[in-house]
This record gives C-alpha cells, sequence and structure tokens, in this order.
C-alpha cells in the first residue's frame, strides 16, 4: 500500500468492458493536488485519455463516476456523485451530478473514481461489493423500468443496503438525453450519460462498502462541518418548500418559463405550486445521504388516471418543464410524467423542452401530418405529454426524431426549427429564463461548458436577482462586484460571472450538492469554510486563495476539452428567442440585448482571447496547465 | 432518572447523520456501517431510525460477560477487550439493534454516548430525543401500539 490519503479512498476502479478487464489503480497524487477530485480529477483522466473528435456513443468514450473527498463524509451535503463522459447531446464535456447514496457507497467499497471503458458484447451489469468486482449478465433486465431494475439487482446480489446506478429503456435506445439513474428517483440527468452507459451494454452498477474514510484532524473536522450543517439549517424555505418553491416565488416575478419561453408568467401556476403539491400528493420530505436540507419531496397521486405509486418528486426543474413550460397545470400529471420519466431513465428537463418544442414546431406547420400520426400535438394536453415521454423513451415514430434532442431535430425538421431550438451547444435550456429572471443567466448560458445549464458550474441567479439581493456567496472580498447592479443591467455581468464559474467548481470538485454553496456567509458553505474543511478532512493545507486557482484550472481544463473538439467563441451563444421581448406578465418586453459585451467581459477577466473565447498559452501555463496549452498548440489551436 | 432515546419516525428524511455522527463519535472515522443506530428505508413509504432501547437482553446471554450495564446512565457497555465477536447478542437483540464491527468484528451496541447521545444532538429533523425513563414510556407504547394495530405512521410531509 502506499502512503495512506485521508478522506480520499485512495483507489480507481477501471473496468474495460470490451476485454472484461478489471483494473484498481492508484490515486494520483499529483492530480488530488492539481484538480482535488470528482469532476476535476475526471476531467484529467478525459482530457488525457480520450482522442479527440470521437463518436461519444462509440466504445472509444468513456464514463468516469467520480466522487470528492468530502463525499461520504459527514460534511453536510456530501452525499454526492458525478459523471463524466463526452456527452453525445453536445459532443462538449459532459458531466452531470447526483445524490442519493450511490457516491458514499463508492467510496465505502474503496474506490473514489469508476472509469468504464469499451463495449460489452451483451448487456451487463457490476457488482461491486467492498472491493470485490463482478461482471454479471444482465440480459435478463433489458428492457425493463428503473424501478424494476432496481429491485431485481438487490434480489440478485442478495444485499438490502446496496446502492443501484442503472438506465432505462431509454438509456438502452440511446435516447440522447437518457439519464443516469441512482437508489430509484435520482438522476444524473443532464447531458445524455445515460446513453452513453446504453452505447456500453451496460445496464448497471450496484455497489456495496463497510470500509472507513479516515481523518487527519477529526476534532477540526468535526467543528467544521457541525457548524456548516447548523448553517445549512437556516436555509428554511429550501427545506419548508423543496425547489418547487420557486414556481411561485418567479411567476411574481414574471420569470417562470411558460410555453417555450413565449412568456415568463402562467396565470394557473397555483395549480402547480408547492401548495397544491403538499396539499394532496406530498407524503414527505427525503433526503440525500448527509443532507440536512432535505428539498427531495416524495409523493403519490392515489386515484384516477395519473395514479402512480409513491415515489421521489417532482422538483422545481421537472414541476415548470412538463408543466409551464407545456402550458400544463395539472399537477397530477406531471407528477406522472415525473414518474415515467424516472422509470425510463429520461432527463425531465430535455424531455419538456423538447416536447414543447415539437408542439410549436406543428403549431408553425413544421412538423408533417405523417410523422405526427394522429397524435395531437397541442398545448396544455397531458395525455399528449405523456404519449410522447413514452414514444421518445422506446425511440418510436415522432419520438424516434425527439429523441435526438432539439439541436439535431430542429436540423431534420428544417424550416425556422434551428432558430427557434431552445439550447445552447445542444443542452436544452431548463426553467430559468435570462431574459426575466437575471441577466447574469445569459452569459452563464452562453459560455457554459456542458452548455444551457443553470447549476454547472455555480449557481449565479440567487446573486443577480435583485438589487436588495444578500446573497455574495462569500465572494465579495475575492472581488465579486457588490452589491449587484441590478438583474436586468448586462455591464458588469460577464465579470461578475467569472466568480461563479470559478467558485462553483469547488463544490463539485469536492463532491458536494451546489445547494450547500449557494446564500451568504452564515447560511452557506463559503470558500473559506471548504478550505478549512478540506485541510482537517485530508491534512492536505489548503486556503481559500489555493482553492480559488485549483476552481479556475478545473474550468479552464474543461474549457479546453471543449476547445479541442473545435469549440470557441462562436459556439457561445444563445436561442434567437432569448433576444425577443417576453410577451407577458409583470416584466414584459424584457429581452437580452448585448451577449456580445458580457462574453467580451467575461472572456477578458478570465485572461482569454477575447476573439477566439480561448484560453490563452500564457494562462494555461500560469495555471500550471502547460501541457495542455502544449497540445492544443500541436492541434494547431493557437 | 435514567433517560433513554425515543423516536419521531414521521419526521425522518433518511439522511443517515445520526449514523455518520454515532460512528465518528466512537471511531473518530466517516463510517455509516459502524454506527450503533440504523436508519432503515423500505419502500414504499419508510424512513427511520432503528435503536437500542437498552432493554438489556444481551447482557445474560454474552457467554464471556462483555456486556454490563453502566450504573450511571444505564446504558449498555460492551467491554471491548472481553467480547470474541461471537455474535449472541445480535442473535438475541429483538430490534436489530446490536450488530458486529465489519473493521473490528466486535460488537457495537449504543453506549447512549455515555449520557449525552450524538445522534440526538446532531439530528437536523429533530426526529431523536433524549428524555425521561417514564416520559419514553409513552413514545414506547405508541409505537408498539401502532405496530399492533397495523396502522402506518402517520407522515409529516414540512418540518415545523
Ligand atoms: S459479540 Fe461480544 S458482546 Fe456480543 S455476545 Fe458475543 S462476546 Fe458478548
Ligand atoms: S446514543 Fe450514541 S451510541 Fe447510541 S446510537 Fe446515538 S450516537 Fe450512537
Ligand atoms: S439524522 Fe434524523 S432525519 Fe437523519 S436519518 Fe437519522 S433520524 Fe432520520
Amino acid at each position: 500500500m502506499s502512503e495512506k490519503i485521508f478522506g480520499y479512498a485512495g483507489q480507481i476502479l477501471r473496468i474495460d468492458l470490451s476485454k472484461k478487464k478489471i483494473l484498481k489503480e492508484p490515486l494520483r497524487k499529483d492530480f488530488i493536488k492539481k484538480y482535488i477530485g470528482c469532476t476535476g480529477y475526471a476531467a484529467a483522466i478525459l482530457w488525457y485519455e480520450l482522442k479527440p473528435k470521437i463518436d461519444p456513443l462509440s466504445p472509444n468514450n468513456k464514463i468516469i463516476f467520480s466522487t470528492g473527498p468530502l463525499t461520504g463524509t459527514f460534511c453536510p451535503c456530501s452525499g454526492s456523485y458525478e459523471i463524466c463522459f463526452k456527452s453525445p447531446l453536445t459532443n462538449a464535456f459532459g458531466e452531470s451530478r447526483s445524490g442519493g447514496i450511490f457516491g458514499p457507497k463508492m467510496k465505502y467499497a474503496g474506490f473514489d473514481h469508476i472509469i468504464i471503458e469499451g463495449k460489452s458484447d451483451k448487456p451487463v451489469y457490476i457488482w461491486i461489493n467492498n472491493g470485490e468486482v463482478e461482471i454479471k449478465d444482465a440480459q435478463h433486465l433489458y428492457g425493463k423500468t428503473v424501478h424494476e431494475t432496481t429491485e431485481i439487482i438487490l434480489e440478485e446480489i442478495k444485499e438490502p443496503k446496496a446502492s443501484v446506478a442503472c438506465i432505462g429503456p431509454a438509456g438502452e435506445k440511446l435516447v440522447r438525453f437518457a439519464a443516469v439513474m441512482n437508489d430509484r428517483d435520482r438522476a444524473a440527468g443532464r447531458c445524455g450519460g445515460g446513453a452513453v452507459m446504453g452505447s456500453k451494454n451496460l445496464k448497471a452498477i450496484a455497489i456495496n462498502g463497510e470500509k472507513d474514510i479516515e481523518i487527519a484532524n477529526p476534532e477540526k473536522f468535526y467543528e467544521f462541518v457541525t457548524e456548516a450543517k447548523n448553517a445549512l439549517l437556516k436555509k428554511t424555505a429550501l427545506r419548508r418548500f423543496g425547489t418547487i418553491n420557486a414556481i411561485t416565488v418567479l411567476n411574481a416575478m414574471g420569470a417562470l418559463p411558460t410555453k417555450y419561453g413565449y412568456t415568463g408568467f402562467f396565470e394557473r401556476a397555483e395549480d402547480v405550486s408547492s401548495e397544491r403539491l403538499l396539499s394532496k400528493y406530498l407524503i414527505k420530505r427525503r433526503a440525500c445521504f448527509a443532507c440536512p436540507i432535505g428539498c427531495g419531496r416524495y409523493s403519490e397521486v392515489k386515484h384516477g388516471i395519473w395514479a402512480t405509486p409513491p415515489h421521489e418528486g417532482p422538483e422545481f426543474e421537472t414541476t415548470d418543464m412538463l408543466g409551464p413550460w407545456i402550458n400544463i397545470s395539472n399537477l397530477e400529471a406531471i407528477i406522472k410524467a415525473n414518474y415515467l420519466c424516472n422509470n425510463y431513465g429520461l432527463d425531465t428537463i430535455s424531455t419538456g423542452n423538447v416536447i414543447a418544442f415539437a408542439i410549436e414546431c406543428y403549431e408553425k406547420g413544421w412538423i408533417k401530418e405523417d410523422l405526427v400520426k394522429g397524435i395531437k400535438l397541442e398545448w396544455n394536453n397531458p395525455e399528449t405529454m405523456i404519449e410522447l415521454i413514452k414514444l421518445i423513451a422506446k425511440r418510436e415514430g415522432i419520438g424516434d426524431l425527439l429523441a435526438e434532442g432539439v439541436m439535431r431535430a430542429a436540423e431534420k425538421i428544417g424550416y425556422g426549427a434551428p432558430e427557434l431550438a431552445l439550447h445552447t451547444k445542444g443542452l436544452e435550456m431548463p426553467a430559468h429564463d435570462p431574459r426575466g429572471e437575471t441577466r447574469i443567466l445569459a452569459i452563464k448560458y452562453a459560455v457554459e461548458y456542458r452548455g444551457g445549464c443553470h447549476v454547472h458550474s455555480g449557481f449565479p441567479g440567487l446573486y443577480d436577482r435583485s438589487p436588495e439581493s444578500l446573497n455574495d456567496y462569500g465572494l465579495k472580498e475575492f472581488g465579486l462586484p457588490w452589491p449587484p447592479k441590478g438583474k436586468f443591467i448586462e455591464e458588469g455581468k460577464g465579470i461578475a460571472y467569472r466568480f461563479f464559474a470559478i467558485f462553483g467548481q469547488i463544490p463539485e470538485i469536492m463532491g458536494m450538492c451546489q445547494f450547500a454553496s449557494m446564500g451568504s456567509e452564515g447560511n452557506m458553505i463559503t470558500i473559506k469554510d471548504y478550505a478549512k474543511i478540506y485541510s482537517s478532512l485530508t491534512g492536505i493545507e489548503m486556503d481559500e486563495y489555493e482553492l480559488m486557482k485549483i476552481g479556475e484550472r478545473v474550468y479552464n481544463l474543461k474549457r479546453c476539452f471543449n476547445v479541442r473538439e473545435g469549440f470557441n467563441r462562436k459556439d457561445d451563444k444563445l436561442p434567437k428567442r432569448m433576444y425577443e421581448p417576453i410577451a407577458t406578465g409583470p416584466v414584459k418586453g424584457e429581452c437580452v440585448k448585448n451577449l456580445d459585451l458580457m462574453l467580451n467581459e467575461f472572456y477578458e477577466s478570465m485572461g482569454w482571447d477575447i476573439k477566439t473565447g480561448i484560453p490563452t498559452f500564457e494562462k494555461l501555463k500560469e495555471l500550471g496547465l502547460e501541457d495542455v496549452a502544449e497540445e492544443l498548440r500541436k492541434n494547431s489551436i493557437f | 432518572m435514567w433517560k433513554n432515546i425515543i423516536i419521531h419516525p414521521e419526521k425522518c428524511t433518511g439522511c443517515h447523520l445520526c449514523e455518520l455522527y454515532c460512528s465518528f463519535h466512537h471511531f473518530k472515522i466517516n463510517n455509516p456501517s459502524r454506527s450503533r443506530i440504523h436508519v432503515i428505508r423500505s419502500e414504499p413509504y419508510i424512513d427511520s431510525p432503528i435503536l437500542c432501547i437498552q432493554c438489556g437482553l444481551c447482557i445474560d446471554f454474552c457467554p464471556v460477560g462483555a456486556i454490563i450495564r453502566n450504573k450511571k446512565n444505564g446504558a449498555i457497555n460492551v467491554l471491548i477487550d472481553k467480547c470474541i465477536g461471537c455474535a449472541q447478542c445480535v442473535f438475541v437483540c429483538p430490534y436489530g439493534a446490536a450488530t458486529i464491527d465489519p473493521i473490528t468484528k466486535k460488537a457495537l451496541i449504543c453506549d447512549l454516548c455515555n449520557g449525552e447521545p450524538e445522534c440526538v444532538k446532531n439530528c437536523p429533523e429533530k426526529v431523536l430525543e433524549y428524555v425521561d425513563a417514564t416520559k419514553a414510556v409513552y413514545y414506547k407504547n405508541l409505537i408498539i401500539s401502532k405496530l399492533l394495530k397495523k396502522e402506518s405512521i402517520p407522515l409529516e410531509p414540512y418540518p415545523k
């Protein structure tokens, strides 16, 4: 055994499904120093191991299940893992987080990362028990839903405490926005990791472990994380109402994305609110591992055509994307749709986006009748929504087209569809609208390495929502412009976003939930807290400045992954609708005005080339990424 | 007066923090498998901690006399040096609260953290309470009565 590393499991599991080879590798100390862990470490693996321009659904792609040093500890909100891969939606760097207990189980089983490569010739699943690894036949699981798969595997391995991450029928059918689901209803939803798993004929990973995660300085660690836990308990609204609370909050602002971005105001918002959920359908709250917030909902529809068994959700994104976004206000249908998406293994955000997109295309006459085959492609029709979810998951009829995601579907549909499609870089836009909510989201959606995403990296919405915002994310003293100038002011937002881009990497590479890291000192885990917690756990001395540097390094590395794939400034753009005024509601008429200004600001403050949006050679060198810069030079990017 | 831990399972979110604080308190590590309190998630509906009620059945069963009652706080204490890991205590415990530590292979039984239960202190949902034995009677009875009636425990969706 090599020298002990506190906090980490110290080992990587590498499974080549083509050759059925199982390898255990020591965790690289130099990588920990440079990238900490989780998506940072995984980004480095993908950078060094993936050849550029490969097909994401070919055996050449890899999918990495990654945890961070804090995963599995009693640091609050540390029950995370992320999957990293080249995304079949965007052809860019793909990552997606999920909670539950799968990540902690990885650490207890003795692995920080699990790298899956190659492709199995027949369906298999992997069973990892305290470091012992077995590749098992999964022929009998093909076509099974997520809940069914989970149940059958737990029965087979005879370990009820194991955690299962699997794909549903959508992943098997290579739906480009298929999710990886763990612990039944927890989703690593975005970017199409489920399709990558499906392309490898890997149905599931089941894992259990009972090993210790050791602590370098237990007394200090206890003190810091208990303090952090008590701070997070102050998030009373999120605890009490869950993320779905945002329905009424955003609607009051006129920023609840409705009818494929036609407006930000939904007259029937009350019908899909947190209060309505509580009044009839909510059974209780459910938390991820080590989470004192517990934003998770657990609900059911007892009777009627929308009846579902108890399951987790619906969260805010799901509720809006499968509700107001399609002009639907039937909460029972939304719960049912959530249940189906979870079971088919579909990302609810992309699913809702693509359904609304199809309806609008049809309304405009761009989709022909022979493709529709009698389905009523119309707004506010819950039956249609449910039908389309099934067709997409099975890739039948029009579902086959929509399963490609809005960007590819739009290309095939033609007419004005490519201009209409709400995505950036191919990732469908979620339920936050930069026009009505806050303009910092505009620059975020445009530049984000994984495409149109509101979470990774950073979650800047709260900072920017109003001039009276109290949410400085503990970044004031690092130079975050303060106070924020107002949510519709664009000037300066590129500079402000730099801080979220960099700080947003920290919870990720630590193995944490982003919800722990938004707000202000006293109700969140700040960069300073992370430095203290990390040092006491690992014994590796770390301060907040060093941590910010690492965040910047990781962000640049992910950007460089995309640059090597051919991405640059031309891809940092927004869909046309973002420049068109919001049609109704309190902020009627608002739209994005000057993205170029924000882009210039952002590139400049990041030390990137303004013309190309590519990190400069000097910047990369300064960040200790000389070899990355050299490789880009070899690819004649500089 | 000696005190008992009682549970209000209707509030539990299944976060496992009680397990993590318990195993940390005793071993200074992170590992819920070494906890003396066990969080159960059973579909549908159930998230609940299961814990030792300090009944002491195991005391008489231990073949080497490794289990004693702490006279100060009434807790079960396992004398680790004496324990031979035979799992007789695991066998007899009606609640499934006693287990064998996967690392040391010796018995794990709640010792009430010497009168200051870490799980109680750190549960974010106030599921756990440390109360005088007489008050605990009511809650013990309540849970048993619900089992008898086969009545599911009414769940509390929002924290108060
Ligand atoms: S496992 Fe240890 S404490 Fe339990 S009965 Fe055996 S010897 Fe006694
Ligand atoms: S009282 Fe202490 S030993 Fe007993 S379950 Fe709680 S934390 Fe564990
Ligand atoms: S800490 Fe409290 S809420 Fe969390 S699992 Fe334990 S009893 Fe349940």
